[in-house]
């Protein structure tokens, strides 16, 4: 199975919703109404799956918000995100800045960004 | 009553006092696996010794709170994660507030709130993986009402607890609950120097006496069984009466 079949798997079973409903595009707060107990089960069956470690504050974008708090003009916030968050590329980094109104911002592809990541730095 | 346990692995840390040789003696005799950790050579003796008649059916493991290494390679030694934590562990800290050593309160704190909040972590982590767990954990009377001297003790026990009625509020959806056990004057390792220590102690204990190490692993046991599943995220005194008194 590939990064996203396992981490749909994995949500589908913590959340118990049907596969349907997970995509790359999906919402995993905003759409799914995962709450903290939720993301720390869906840490420990995603580092089951793939044998990488996860961290909590960095694959649910936890620091996100203070990380921008005082960021100016000129790209400064992009590049915030670009630095505290290495797994996310410039492209999703200009999507994040634009959606921050609508709550939290995390979906599923960060999952799998994160993973893809985590795993290139095991050497996997 | 015939108490009935869902799970089988009980991780005892500060497994090498009395108290807790006691609880792991309990638990074979119910069919349960104890992994009892220790701090030195010495307490490894000690437990080694103490349940020699138990040959194969325990395990015990290196785990210092002044080493946090210790608990990551606790848990990595472990294959399967506990379905039971027993925490007994807990350093000593005997000053006044006043004339406390500061670097010493710092690092007093560190070993017994936050690598325990490790320890913590990676048990409710190992027990989320199976929906299923409960954590006992040794508080002590003097957590809500000190002697002069017992400052820090008490400040980190507080700590503590509140650390494991957390995991009881936020995990009990997922089946990992936790039970604080406050014991008064126990008749053996730090208790029984107290007692020793400071005479009319146990004489102040409406019951007369001080509590004995097998009544504590008792409680420990019944703490642990399913009919005390709805004990959970609560401290429960065991003092004889002690803080109920003037």
């Amino acid at each position: 199975m590939d990064i996203f079949g396992e981490i749909r798997e994995s949500l589908t079973e913590i959340l118990d919703i049907e596969a349907e409903q997970v995509t790359p595009e999906t919402y995993v707060i905003r759409d799914l109404g995962a709450e903290s107990i939720d993301l720390l089960e869906l840490s420990i069956s995603l580092n089951s799956r793939f044998k990488v470690e996860i961290n909590d504050e960095e694959i649910y974008l936890k620091s996100l918000r203070s990380c921008l708090n005082g960021a100016g003009a000129n790209g400064d916030a992009g590049n915030r995100i670009l630095r505290q968050f290495p797994f996310i590329n410039g492209k999703r980094a200009g999507e994040i800045l634009g959606d921050l109104e609508g709550g939290p911002v995390l979906k599923v592809k960060d999952l799998m960004s994160y993973v893809s990541w985590r795993a290139g730095k095991n050497g996997c | 009553m015939k108490l009935e346990f869902k799970g089988n692995r009980v991780l005892i840390a500060g497994g090498s006092c009395e108290m807790a040789l006691c609880v792991a003696g309990l638990l074979m005799g119910e069919g349960l696996h104890p992994l009892l950790t220790w701090r030195s050579e010495q307490g490894r003796g000690k437990i080694e010794d103490s349940l020699k008649q138990f040959e194969g059916r325990f395990d015990t493991a290196h785990m210092d709170f002044s080493i946090p290494e210790s608990v990551e390679r606790l848990f990595s030694q472990m294959e399967e994660g506990p379905d039971y934590l027993v925490d007994f562990a807990q350093g000593d800290y005997e000053s006044l507030v006043g004339s406390a050593d500061a670097v010493l309160t710092s690092r007093y704190f560190t070993e017994n709130v936050s690598t325990r909040a490790d320890l913590i972590r990676r048990a409710a982590r190992a027990m989320l993986k199976k929906r299923q767990g409960r954590m006992v954990f040794i508080s002590s009377a003097a957590a809500w009402r000190s002697n002069p001297g017992q400052g820090f003790y008490a400040a980190a026990k507080l700590a503590s607890e509140a650390l494991y009625r957390s995991v009881g509020v936020e995990m009990a959806g997922r089946g990992i609950t936790s039970v604080t056990l406050r014991p008064g004057y126990v008749d053996s390792g730090r208790g029984g120097r107290y007692i020793e220590a400071h005479d009319g102690a146990v004489a102040r204990t409406p019951i007369g006496r001080a509590i004995a190490p097998g009544e504590v692993a008792q409680a420990v046991l019944f703490f642990l069984s399913d009919s005390a599943a709805a004990f959970n995220a609560v401290e429960i005194c065991m003092d004889g009466g002690l803080t109920a008194v003037k």
